[in-house]
């Protein structure tokens, strides 16, 4: 990494650990600097690339298998109905 | 319910919309998420009829506060502060289980230097390809609830930061090391999932 590059995950004064950078990218909430910055750091540090690959991993899963499908047709009939007879 | 009201009619600007104003935003603007909702429902609950009462109750409230809702803004977002308000409110006060998280300790701890030495459960990519049953639903059903909380908002149905930290009424530092930690216990459940199944977590 070029060491003259500033480190853009720094806030207050204070450089984040690797733990809270890899956060910060997995959830999409890095700007590209900080994008830029990580995937240059991760090709260095083995923790980091590890942990992305399973954090990712896990995040997806949670995405395919925790959504449940359809709430119960009854229920949302009930609601249109009773949401529709309120016009005065 | 009564702090609730205040709240909600205190927060934003009223608006006054006709009835058929009213009924468009609801029918075109909540109706939509009428499956997150129920999803974000069940896994507080944990109970299919609950569920449906506490949604039912979450668009009743969401169609009588109808003029503090700002049109344009993210319908979704509000929908979720409702249903999980109600559920503090009318669900978790009825429950035995007193909050068992310290959550001063839990930031204090993600703020400190310690965060990058702690033991991770060694989980690995591989062992997850087979969890293809519940395993993963019911680990994260076992989570605290204010821990599956963070996880939902953010992974399942991808709100960012600053709108968890609305929906949740905490600040956007705490949405960070809630999640956090939340990851950390939803991989030390998987990985005593892996291990039940017969996978060797040692790295090579």
């Amino acid at each position: 990494m070029n060491p003259s590059t500033p480190n853009p995950f720094v806030t207050n004064g204070k450089k984040s650990t690797c733990l809270q950078m890899l956060q910060v990218i997995l959830d999409g909430e890095a700007s590209e600097a900080q994008k830029q910055y990580f995937k240059e750091h991760m090709d260095m540090c083995l923790p980091c690339f590890k942990g992305y690959e399973l954090d990712m991993a896990i995040k997806q899963l949670v995405k395919s298998k925790c959504c449940g499908g359809d709430a119960p047709a009854d229920l949302v009939e009930h609601i249109r109905i009773t949401i529709s007879q309120k016009i005065s | 319910m009564a702090e609730e009201t205040k709240e909600l009619s205190a927060e934003a600007p009223q608006t006054h919309y006709s009835e058929k104003e009213k009924q468009e935003i609801f029918h075109g603007e909540f109706m939509p998420h009428i499956h997150s909702m129920y999803n974000f429902g069940y896994r507080l609950t944990l109970d299919g009829d609950d569920a449906k009462d506490l949604v039912q109750d979450t668009y009743l409230k969401a169609y009588r506060f109808i003029d503090s809702f700002q049109k344009g803004t993210n319908a979704k977002a509000w929908l979720f502060r409702i249903l999980k308000n109600s559920f503090i409110n009318d669900y978790r006060k009825r429950s035995k289980e007193p909050n068992k998280v310290d959550y001063q300790e839990v930031e204090t701890y993600y703020n400190s230097e310690d965060v990058d030495r702690q033991i991770t459960p060694d989980l690995r990519v591989e062992s997850l390809k087979d969890m293809i049953g519940d395993e993963i639903s019911n680990a994260l059903n076992s989570l605290d609830v204010d821990f599956r909380t963070v996880i939902i908002l953010c992974d399942l149905e991808g709100f960012k930061y600053e709108e968890m930290a609305k929906i949740l009424d905490i600040p956007i530092g705490t949405v960070r090391s809630r999640l956090h930690r939340a990851r950390q216990l939803l991989k030390e459940k998987l990985s005593t999932y892996a291990k039940s199944m017969g996978y060797n977590n040692t790295s090579i």
